[in-house]
């Protein structure tokens, strides 16, 4: 008999929206006392210009969850440009914290002391997993549109790595050069007057024939529907998964933390667990295409 | 781009399906798998795909099966689609340009010259074949050296007075003109 | 300092080759490099009907080295797990035809030729690897030998120029074709519609996904069942590429992304020479010869020109008819377009 793999443990990834310092202060508070998260991710991914409204408000966030016993993970820029971006990514690979790596920017500054893969980071396979563990990874979370099957080879093969897999919230998809709130409002990328603001979860882009699709933030675009893979713990198990990443939105991110925790202890059932996801005031329809090997977009119910 | 056949030009055309326009085209086109049996390996899995080909003005339609030594070109008339998985339609000398690459088919079709329903990737695959192929009219019609050379000569020169004509003819009607 | 010996170089033309024909009308109409891949998942244009086996491959180098051309071979997708070896595989064979150049992105593909080809093989960094910082193309070039850098389409041509001073690898600049208004490489979209994607497989908006319906109010292109846009009978159409569609957002329809364009940077040869870029680049390995061959032309013209120190000649009205939807932009290289 093999030893028990030890259980999953959940991951709260960074704030892909534009939050004002104050939402972001009561929200990591409530993470703190209340969310049965192991590791908390923390920082500005999408967009470097937000970094002065948001960067105050880090060393009290910090703090506050080392003291609540998470694991603090600085995530840095996934499409750093202009040279103050670039010199943050510098600095923030040079803290004695866990350090997310977005864009291999960060990898020569980083490299040699451990870091996270985010989601933004190409590692399709167990040869690029490998080279980046000898660099310094400890986890990785792979980009969305892998599936488990292919996490659980990677896995599988690279096993001094721990394996993230992206569980809930609207998927990161593309970012771009270009600012799409701002192009919506008729204005320039350099005079944005930071409208992603208004979408705390970002803002619903529909088709012409009114089908939920996308969302933008920013840069960004992401999906219209919620990734909600809910699978049961010997699935996980099997596929080695180390650890599920929660994507933080303006629903009630203590219950779905408590969701998963109950979902990876054995507690609740996969059915019951997207019950009492659904019953949140989610930002789009529930989906998990992208684990089963099938368009992201499809749901639990299209898939069997 | 874009030329239609004008109506003189059009009647020159065998007007209804039974014309033995079929069978000699099917003889053609399994003549020439023989003598490049490499030139429907693009097509992959594509070559059993029957593609509905509607040059919009003649009077009848063709239903092409690629399918190398066993292929098959129907003609039939204008409803004849129904079990095609993939619908060409577009002016007969569009058409024409498009299997000897003298013509974009992307470009023909952003610009709305040929139109295509059905199964996209089967297009892009003949689309492809075709284009890799460099076919002549010579090619189609099974002749080698000096004559097959000039066969070419005497068909393409042909085809190319007839968009000559095909456009002169349709220039004073500037609202039929697309860009 | 390489900036100034860069400028004495003449650029190089890099030109599209989907298929053996268009390889030879490339060459023929005065490419000095082209750029192929092979028949399968290994590379980002893995349309049906199109690339090279190994023999086509072979006989291209042969035909093109013949004429005094370069081939450069993409093996550009991501490798699949389980399976890295058809990638390194590809990369051997594309060495055994005697390629001038591998075009990878992927770490795992960029490591294997490093260790095993470096002294028979140059290697560029595509543009899927989306490297656009100093720090990351010198990652890239200390860490594998990379000898080119394709540059995502996100820059503007000053921003190309401070990059090109603060690297020592070249750079290469798309000039023509589609595109990516998203950053190549990082872009799920169209996975997340249709389950196939450029880095898993080499496609994006794969053909099979497409409709074209009619209906009462014209025509819908759908991409899996998502309409992506509509036209009125008669309106210039394009592919349906999930980033130029046509979408509803905050209350408004438009091309939330991109306009249904192509890109053509053109009149910008000479400030991207100015920005020390060393090959321009055309896109369009999915496209047909009779296109390879007339931007081919006319880029071969605008460039020597302006290598004889004169204008670009006025490109941009030639190629207007090639274009997806007719219309054409300068893209990221004017910072207007962010």
């Amino acid at each position: 008999m093999n030893a028990p793999a030890p259980t999953p443990r959940l991951t709260l990834g960074p704030v892909l929206f534009h939050w004002p310092a104050e939402r972001l202060a009561d929200f990591y508070r409530r993470i703190a006392d209340e969310a049965p998260v192991e590791r908390v991710h923390v920082g500005e991914v999408v967009c470097g210009k937000r970094m002065p409204f948001s960067d105050p408000c880090w060393p009290d966030v910090i703090e506050r969850l080392e003291r609540a016993g998470k694991e603090v993970v600085l995530a840095t820029l996934a499409l750093p440009a202009t040279v103050r971006e670039r010199r943050s990514i510098a600095e923030l690979c040079g803290d004695d914290r866990m350090v997310e790596v977005n864009d291999i920017t960060a990898l020569p500054a980083r490299s040699g002391r451990p870091f996270v893969t985010g989601p933004f980071l190409n590692v399709y396979n167990e040869a690029t997993a490998r080279f980046l563990a000898a660099k310094g990874a400890r986890t990785i979370c792979p980009p969305v549109e892998l599936s488990l099957a292919a996490i659980g080879g990677m896995a599988a093969a690279c096993p001094e790595v721990g394996f993230e897999l992206f569980a809930f919230g609207r998927l990161p998809l593309a970012i771009s050069g270009r600012c799409y709130h701002a192009r919506l409002h008729g204005l320039h990328k350099d005079s944005c007057q930071f409208t992603c603001e208004q979408d705390p979860d970002g803002l619903a882009v529909d088709t012409l024939d009114n089908q939920a699709f996308l969302a933008i933030n920013g840069v960004q675009t992401l999906s219209n529907q919620v990734q909600a893979f809910c699978p049961e713990p010997r699935v996980l198990a099997a596929h080695k998964v180390a650890r599920l990443r929660l994507s933080p939105h303006t629903c009630d991110m203590v219950a779905v933390a408590e969701a998963y925790r109950a979902l990876l202890d054995g507690r609740k059932e996969p059915a019951a667990v997207r019950a009492a996801l659904s019953a949140l005031d989610l930002p789009g329809e529930m989906v998990e295409g992208y684990a089963h090997a099938r368009p992201g977009w499809m749901t639990e119910a299209a898939i069997d | 781009m874009e030329a239609r056949l004008p109506a003189f030009v059009r009647h020159l055309f065998p007007t209804f399906a039974g014309a033995p326009l079929g069978p000699a085209l099917t003889w053609s086109l399994r003549a020439l798998a023989r003598r490049r049996p490499g030139l429907f390996d693009r097509l992959g899995d594509f070559a059993g795909e029957r593609y509905f080909i509607d040059p919009v003005d003649l009077a009848f339609a063709f239903v092409v099966v690629p399918d190398g030594e066993r292929a098959s070109v129907r003609v039939t008339d204008k409803q004849g689609g129904g079990d095609c998985g993939v619908t060409i339609r577009g002016p007969i000398l569009s058409l024409l340009a498009l299997l000897d690459g003298s013509q974009d088919g992307d470009a023909l079709f952003f610009n709305r010259v040929i139109a295509i329903s059905g199964r996209t990737e089967a297009v892009l695959a003949l689309r492809n074949a075709i284009e890799d192929a460099e076919l002549t009219p010579a090619d189609l019609i099974g002749l080698s050296g000096t004559p097959g050379r000039l066969a070419d000569a005497g068909i393409l020169g042909g085809l190319d007075v007839a968009r000559r004509f095909a456009l002169a003819a349709a220039a004073p009607a500037p609202e039929e003109r697309r860009s | 300092m390489s900036g100034p010996a860069r400028m004495e170089a003449r650029m190089e033309l890099v030109c599209p080759a989907g298929t053996p024909a268009t390889l030879r009308a490339a060459v023929e109409a005065g490419a000095d490099a082209v750029y192929c891949g092979f028949r399968d998942e290994t590379n980002a244009r893995n349309f049906p009907g199109l690339n090279f086996s190994g023999e086509e491959l072979a006989e291209g180098v042969r035909f093109a080295h013949g004429h005094g051309t370069k081939v450069l071979v993409a093996i550009n997708t991501f490798a699949r797990v389980g399976e890295v070896d058809r990638w390194r595989k590809a990369a051997d064979t594309a060495v055994a035809c005697g390629a001038d150049a591998i075009i990878a992105g992927d770490i795992a593909v960029l490591d294997h030729v490093a260790t095993n080809h470096r002294d028979s093989v140059r290697l560029h960094l595509s543009v899927q690897a989306a490297a656009s910082t100093p720090e990351a193309i010198r990652f890239y070039a200390e860490t594998f030998g990379v000898r080119r850098v394709v540059i995502p389409r996100v820059l503007s041509v000053p921003e190309i120029t401070a990059l090109n001073k603060a690297i020592d690898v070249e750079t290469e600049a798309f000039v023509y074709g589609g595109l990516c208004v998203m950053v190549e490489g990082r872009c799920y979209l169209s996975s997340y519609a249709t389950g196939k994607s450029p880095n898993l497989n080499g496609v994006c908006s794969p053909p099979e996904a497409v409709s074209y319906d009619e209906d009462d109010k014209g025509m819908a292109a759908r991409l899996s069942g998502f309409t992506i846009d509509r036209y009125a009978p008669g309106e210039p159409t394009g592919y349906p590429t999930l980033c130029k569609g046509r979408f509803n957002a905050g209350g408004k329809t438009s091309y939330l992304f991109e306009e249904p364009v192509s890109l053509n940077a053109g009149s910008l040869i000479e400030g991207l020479k100015k920005a020390g870029v060393t090959a321009l680049k055309i896109e369009g390995r999915q496209r047909g010869k009779g296109y390879v061959s007339e931007v081919v032309r006319a880029f071969r013209r605008a460039v020597d020109a302006v290598e004889a120190g004169g204008d670009a000649v006025e490109i941009d009205r030639i190629l207007a008819g090639q274009s997806e939807g007719g219309r054409q932009t300068a893209g990221a290289y004017r910072k207007i377009w962010r």
